[in-house]
């Protein structure tokens, strides 16, 4: 079944977001009154795009850090939901997905803390597999095995390779 | 996991998952670079085996992935026996078929020893006999760098260090693995 | 019959001396070469780099069998790939010394007769052992061509196949 995968974010283990990719931009709804959701109040707080209904709620923001912005909160977001998720479930529970009106968050964390965000279509089923892919046969075939690229991947230093990213296009388009 | 059930899995990877490579490329690999480093320190042992260490370090930090990937591993030992268990009998078979023995555990679990019946990296070696490299040269030293940094990739601070080798004319080859922390997930820096 | 053997690198620089003597028919494995004379057995050997040299190209084999001799002296040599020469001198007992330390070294040509078929097979399984823990040897990343080879470990095995084949 083909689904629709807005982007994909990669965070090391400091945190820092060295992997950003958009592939379509997410379908702005007809109507701007769904009815309110949790995630809802949170986008009015935290969002900026992904939410346009409170976007005129919002004081304006330079644009040009956008997709740092967003880097910053969709970790932030994911870094607080997996904590809250350890704390209720044990250390051994993962926070998998959350879903939005229009998207779907869908978390993979490796046990060195490498974390990935893909942001599909609300309606699409789990993609953990898929992020588990791209683990496992682009980023440690193309970014870890690469000699050359380094170990920390400092302002996203030896990621935007171009197996890897060529990798990561094809893999992705073949699910759309 | 238990450990007869690592076993099975590393046996399990080793035998479809794995590339071959010869043996004896690997052992003139390393021991060339062995070799020139003590050359180029001028034999000085404690700073090659500070190096190999490093260079072990480093690949640790990659090897780590590498490992998770093959292994399929999606979470983290519950202890560090287990952490022990799986190094000896999935880290160690899968990237160079041997299956070191873990023992002499302290009673706190925080301490143990990998003890090697085989060591591929020695084969053929012999020390040089200048009369120090016998006391001072671990030759396997590499060993416990990538020990180090593969731990340390998944949140575990450890100390390695060999205390006995057969190259020196001990009965084994034998390193000591302690635990010094766990380390915790670090946090995204505050918003200004 | 009493042994000299020594690897010579590519350089004509030996690597590696040990004498023994034969451990067949009752041998005890010692050399007796005479005293005035052992120093001899260098220049002996060197010698006959010469005619290994001339030889080496004609069979394509890297045992060469018995290539010089001098007086009582017999050389052997085996070649490795790497131009590395394995040279065997045996001096077979004078008559007086055989009679006495070997009443029975007349039945067997090994001990006796370095020119045999016999002899020559048992110095090409020497030789043939003794490669093998050449190549080994030489494979420790400490060693470098054309270094004197010290190992001990070598040492014993050239001797236990010494005892083994002569």
């Amino acid at each position: 079944m083909p689904v629709q995968v807005y982007s994909l974010y990669i965070f090391d283990r400091h945190t820092e977001c060295i992997y950003s990719k958009q592939w379509v931009q997410p379908a702005t709804p007809a109507s701007s009154t769904l009815p309110s959701t949790v995630t809802d109040q949170h986008r009015q707080t935290n969002g900026t795009e992904l939410a346009a209904t409170a976007a005129e709620q919002l004081p304006p923001k330079p644009r040009r850090n956008k997709g740092a912005d967003d880097a910053k909160l969709i970790f932030g977001t994911v870094f607080s939901l997996r904590n809250m998720v350890r704390k209720l479930g044990g250390d051994d529970d993962a926070f998998i997905s959350f879903r939005t009106a229009q998207y779907k968050l869908h978390y993979y964390e490796t046990p060195t803390n490498l974390r990935f965000a893909l942001l599909t279509e609300p309606g699409a089923l789990s993609m953990r597999n898929v992020l588990h892919q791209i683990y496992i046969n682009l980023w440690v075939e193309y970014v870890v095995k690469n000699p050359l690229s380094p170990v920390e991947h400092k302002g996203g230093e030896g990621v935007r390779n171009e197996m890897f990213e060529l990798g990561l296009d094809k893999f992705i388009r073949g699910l759309m | 996991m238990s450990a007869s059930k690592a076993a099975r899995v590393g046996e399990e990877i080793w035998k479809g998952r794995v590339d071959k490579v010869n043996a004896e490329l690997v052992v003139l690999t390393y021991g060339t670079i062995v070799a020139q480093l003590c050359k180029d320190f001028d034999s000085d042992y404690v700073q090659v085996n500070k190096q190999l260490d490093k260079m072990g370090y480093n690949i640790g930090l990659r090897l780590i992935e590498d490992y998770l990937a093959k292994s399929n591993t999606m979470r983290r030992c519950s202890n560090f026996r287990e952490t022990a268990d799986m190094l000896a009998k999935v880290g160690f078979k899968i990237f160079l078929n041997i299956t070191p023995t873990v023992t002499n555990w302290t009673s706190d679990n925080k301490q143990f020893s990998l003890v090697f019946e085989e060591n591929p990296l020695a084969d053929f070696v012999e020390l040089p006999d200048d009369g120090r490299a016998q006391d001072e040269l671990w030759y396997s030293n590499i060993f416990c760098g990538v020990l180090r940094g593969a731990l340390e990739m998944v949140q575990m601070q450890v100390e390695a260090h060999f205390i006995s080798d057969v190259l020196r004319g001990n009965d084994t080859t034998e390193m000591r693995v302690s635990l010094i922390r766990y380390i915790d997930d670090e946090l995204p820096p505050e918003d200004d | 019959m009493s042994y000299y053997f020594v690897i010579v690198g590519t350089e004509d620089n030996p690597l590696f001396e040990y004498e023994f003597g034969t451990s067949k028919a009752g041998g005890d494995g010692q050399a007796r070469f005479p005293e005035q004379a052992r120093h001899m057995n260098q220049f002996i050997v060197h010698s006959s780099l010469d005619i290994v040299e001339e030889v080496q190209w004609g069979t394509g084999q890297m045992y060469l069998k018995c290539v010089d001799r001098f007086y009582n002296n017999y050389v052997s040599c085996f070649l490795t790939g790497g131009n590395v020469k394995f040279m065997l001198l045996h001096q077979p007992p004078s008559s007086s010394v055989s009679s006495t330390s070997n009443p029975r070294s007349s039945t067997s040509t090994i001990a006796t007769n370095p020119m045999s078929p016999q002899t020559e097979e048992a110095v090409r399984a020497f030789m043939l052992e003794i490669y093998e823990s050449w190549v080994k040897t030489i494979m420790n990343p400490f060693y470098r061509v054309n270094m004197e080879v010290r190992s001990p470990i070598f040492r014993q095995r050239v001797a236990a196949a010494g005892r083994k084949y002569l």
